[in-house]
């Protein structure tokens, strides 16, 4: 069974239509792409996930349940863990305040747990535990990005939502990022990444979605999209 | 030399009380994100519940404090709910002509229950003056004071130190994460008008056993200086909303010194108008709650 579905999926804003009934599905343990140029409807489709778009029309469905008129914060406490573009860490809370908030609503978690939580992050962003108390604001947009992450991590969730994580990233930090969704993944965390640079996301992603417009055009394998023609015109630049 | 010392005691004890009428302030400001007009009804109220818990239950301050607390805070509770809980996302202004509109209803509504005239307040302390070397105040004024710290402390460490003081400072500073990090954006707005309400309440009963008198229309100039004192921290950040009102208070001190009485305030809202002209965004360099 797919831990997420997403069926039919139509979002508006207003007379602009975002999205025009789009349907996938994530299984438990995949890293899944959805590429697209922008105003695709990406971002769309991960808030409408998330809670945080009204929707239209459609169903979307995380471990069985109906998660479509959920709350934010509800559908986070499933463990669905969104680190949304921008970044959008808490830029006058410590790291350490920043990661700790990731823990507070986790109806799971006992202080104990927390820590380790936390010392795993430390050990996977050895940079953060240099700067832990310094403010969120202060830190460098890589830096940033991985106290998304890791904040993200902090819920312990069974799906990771990325949104543009290489986003105005240099390229080496770019390469550690996506060298670290690919650990993330063999912890058994599953994966739902958003990106611009399609040619790193479909060499990481089991299988991916190209969007266009508000619909999805094609989908397929990593590698298969990867030698598409149309895709490597469209988004690789090939 | 005595009287300026003396003077300065009693700008730093209103001072001091002013500060805690700005912290809630910026605590409500901070975690809403929209600016209130309710505020100096809140504390009127606060004034009119310690009256009668003193009423009922004697003329304890501590049990003053709880009791005001707890009416100011349901108050906070029913202030959200009307003037905010629809509106988050709303236009700024729509909130806002909220409260001015809320703050009109418990203003009249006050005065249809319990008249419009002003009435005194219990004596809690008998007019005992402490020597400290040059420095003479009397109990009611050193109790004032110590609340007003006690109060300050604790709240600073609430936000800095307890898991629900964190999220309501990730909530103030972006809702968006906050909601996606699974924390109750609402449950955590509401938690913030209860205790910002509940200080002004703390803060009304301090002002009036301060000045023996309280009565149904105070709420106006009292809202108005917490906000003047929540200018210059930029209206979220505590730090400087507490000095701003220290600050205030000492200016009213030393003014009505060389002036008159009646002018009181006067010297806050010009303090406000030279804020907002010179320095609008205050001093505090980002949003959201601060220690």
């Amino acid at each position: 069974m797919s831990l997420l579905t997403v069926e039919n999926l139509v979002v508006d804003y207003g007379h602009i239509h975002a999205l025009l009934g789009i349907n996938f599905h994530v299984d438990e343990g995949e890293i899944i792409t959805l590429i697209g140029s922008n105003g695709a409807g990406k971002t769309t489709a991960l808030m409408s996930i998330s809670g945080m778009v009204k929707k239209t029309e459609g169903k979307i469905t995380f471990l069985g349940q109906d998660i479509t008129v959920m709350k934010p914060h509800n559908i986070a406490r499933m463990g669905i863990s969104h680190v949304p573009e921008g970044r959008k860490i808490f830029p006058e809370l410590t790291v350490d305040e920043n990661l700790k908030v990731g823990t507070i609503a986790n109806p799971r978690y006992e202080k104990q747990r927390s820590l380790e939580a936390r010392d795993r992050v430390y050990t996977l962003f050895p940079r953060l535990k240099e700067r832990l108390n310094q403010g969120g604001g202060t830190l460098s947009g890589g830096e940033q990005q991985m106290l998304a992450i890791g904040r993200g991590l902090m819920m312990e969730p069974k799906l990771l939502i990325l949104d543009e994580p290489s986003l105005g990233l240099a390229p080496n930090i770019v390469e550690n990022i996506f060298e670290l969704i690919t650990r993330i993944r063999k912890d058994g965390i599953t994966i739902l990444l958003v990106e611009q640079n399609a040619s790193m996301a479909l060499s990481v992603a089991d299988r991916g979605y190209v969007l266009e417009t508000g619909k999805i055009s094609l989908e397929g394998s990593g590698e298969s999209l990867l030698v598409n023609e149309e895709v490597r015109r469209a988004y690789l630049g090939a | 030399m005595d009287y300026a010392i003396s003077i300065l005691v009693n700008g730093i004890v209103q001072g001091s009380i002013y500060a805690l009428m700005a912290l809630g302030y910026s605590v409500i400001v901070g975690i809403t994100g929209l600016v209130t007009f309710t505020h100096g009804e809140v504390m009127m109220m606060g004034a009119f519940a310690s009256f009668y818990v003193f009423e009922l239950f004697g003329s304890n301050i501590l049990i003053g404090a709880i009791g005001s607390f707890i009416v100011c805070g349901i108050l906070g509770i029913i202030i959200y709910k009307v003037c905010y809980e629809r509106f988050l996302d709303a236009p700024r202004h729509i909130a806002l002509i909220c409260t001015i509109g809320a703050s009109m209803i418990i203003k009249n509504m006050a005065q249809i229950v319990f008249g419009p005239n002003q009435k005194p307040m219990f004596g809690i302390f008998e007019n005992q003056l402490i020597k400290i070397g040059p420095v003479q105040l009397s109990v009611l004024q050193l109790v004032i004071l110590a609340i007003v710290v006690i109060l300050a402390l604790g709240l600073s460490l609430f936000f800095s130190k307890s898991k629900y003081g964190i999220s309501m400072r990730a909530v103030s500073q972006d809702k968006t994460a906050a909601s996606l990090m699974g924390l109750n954006v609402n449950a955590n707005a509401l938690l913030g008008n209860v205790i910002g309400c509940g200080l002004a309440g703390i803060a009304g009963m301090l002002i009036s056993v301060y000045y023996q008198a309280f009565q149904a229309t105070m709420g106006g100039p009292l809202g108005m200086k917490a906000f003047s004192a929540s200018v210059l921290g930029g209206l979220t950040d505590s730090r400087f909303a507490a000095l701003g009102g220290l600050f205030l208070g000492l200016i009213e001190n030393f003014g009505i010194a060389v002036s008159s009485a009646s002018f009181r305030d006067i010297f806050a809202f010009i303090f406000l108008i030279l804020i907002l002209i010179f320095k609008p965004q205050g001093f505090s360099k980002k949003g959201g709650i601060k220690l």
